[in-house]
């Protein structure tokens, strides 16, 4: 039915290959974009194009940014001994959202995997080490997921760290806040006794 | 057709992200061998899978028959995530080898009890801080052993001679031990005593992990005849693999 409609089917087509966008969902967008106004349309289509030409990865933490550093990296107030070091940029914008840090940063895009073969050296770990070397740095925060990956990885960057004489920590992990013991899930609270600690 | 919900223990062996917010679980059990679950939503909420939906988990499912042979997982109940497996790298992709192993010498759908039994065993013994290299030795042995893939160890492949005190080469691609007169210039040269070793290792229960004692070059040469075997056998190098040698 849309051979007809080239246009259409090509937008659909594009929408389509975004992550969690289906057939359907592209269908329906496009369909939206259809209704919207020319003039709403042209933003969006110069959003898209600006964002991609102008955001790219902080040459020295990898996290996203506009200029040659990002706003962090580039920021004299951030105490400059601590480094935190974070899967994606998502994850480094959930720890800015707390405002319970305010060290440095250090991105790695992705995790380590052993079952998809992902090792160091396809991740952003022989920057890190690079980082390591030439900043001041005493402290390494490992805040990777609590996944087997994520897991993998701080293993992996805290024996580096630590044969470097450096500090390290690991997020804490267990039970989530305002939340009630019986509803969590047995290893959830498996891990919240594991990492018990001495109450004060 | 109505189709009720069945439970199942099952190994999580890999996950895979589909869509916005589900997951693609491939899970290995006893009694329906490799098998493809769908679990909804499962990265929005964890209400209904929890821990349960990590790699090396092993857990009870319920779950549903779904289009062609996926299982729609409703929930799961946990009994063991082998959280131990996470304080040791080099176990943890002991654990990736031995999984990926599994997900590659398997048909989907073919049930394999000894098999699923050798693999919780081989992950109950990483986890508890066993001996990675014998670990290794024996899961590689065994599965070889069980898929039937086992070559000639105490005789010669060719001229079925049996060995007594002799030279002895390797060469999976003919079979298995050749003496040298049939082998010529192929294969490995092996120890008898090699041989010997990993002929006695299958004669003890798959689930024994404990108690073996290998020297170094045992273990080396027992390394390059199942290296050997499994590259014959294998439709491609295992992602594990590489990711061992880099640590
Ligand atoms: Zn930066
Ligand atoms: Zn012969």
């Amino acid at each position: 039915m849309l051979g007809s409609l080239p246009s259409f089917a090509r937008l659909e087509s594009e929408l389509s290959k975004l992550p969690g966008i289906g057939r359907k969902t592209a269908a329906r967008l496009a369909f939206h974009l259809l209704r919207t106004s020319e003039q709403d349309v042209e933003a969006l289509a110069a959003a898209l194009l600006e964002m991609r030409r102008n955001v790219h990865f902080c040459q020295c933490c990898f996290h996203i940014a506009e200029e040659e550093l990002c706003q962090i990296c580039s920021n004299p107030a951030r105490e400059t001994q601590s480094l935190c070091v974070v899967e994606e940029p998502q994850d480094l914008l959930a720890i800015e959202r707390s405002h319970s840090y305010s060290g440095l940063y250090h991105v790695l895009h992705g995790a380590l995997s052993p079952l998809d073969g992902i090792g160091p050296e396809d991740l952003k770990i022989p920057q890190l080490l690079q980082r390591l070397d030439q900043e001041p740095i005493s402290e390494i925060i490992l805040a990777t997921n609590f996944t087997v990956e994520g897991e993998a990885t701080a293993l992996y960057l805290g024996q580096i760290c630590k044969d470097r004489g450096l500090q390290v920590t690991r997020l804490a992990h267990g039970i989530p806040s305002g939340s009630d013991l019986e509803y969590i899930d047995a290893g959830t609270v498996q891990q919240a006794v594991a990492g018990r600690r001495e109450f004060s | 057709m109505v189709h009720l919900p069945q439970r199942c223990e099952a190994l999580v062996l890999r996950l895979t992200s589909y869509g916005e917010s589900d997951v693609i679980v491939t899970l290995f059990t006893a009694d329906h061998g490799l098998q493809k679950g769908f679990a909804k939503s499962a990265r929005k909420s964890r209400k209904r899978f929890g821990a349960a939906l990590e790699p090396f988990t092993k857990a009870v499912f319920q779950w549903k028959k779904g289009r062609g042979s996926f299982w729609l997982l409703q929930d799961s109940e946990l009994i063991s995530s082998h959280l131990g497996l996470r304080s040791d790298l080099h176990h943890l992709a002991l654990a990736s080898y031995g999984v990926e192993l599994v997900s590659l010498l398997l048909e989907e759908g073919e049930p394999h009890q000894i098999i699923y039994e050798l693999l919780c065993s081989f992950l109950d013994y990483l986890e508890q801080g066993g001996d990675g290299l014998i670990a290794r030795l024996l899961f590689e042995l065994r599965l070889i052993y069980l898929l039937g893939y086992m070559p000639h160890l105490l005789h010669c492949s060719e001229c079925l001679k049996i060995f007594t005190n002799e030279p002895v080469r390797f060469d999976a691609q003919r079979g298995g031990s050749l003496c040298l007169d049939c082998a010529g210039s192929t294969g490995i040269s092996v120890d008898l005593g090699t041989i010997g070793s990993l002929a006695r290792s299958l004669k003890v229960t798959y689930r024994q992990f404990d108690g073996f004692l290998f020297g170094p070059k045992t273990l080396q040469q027992a390394g390059l005849i199942l290296n050997q075997v499994l590259q014959q056998v294998l439709p491609r190098e295992p992602k594990s693999l590489k990711f061992l040698s880099q640590l």
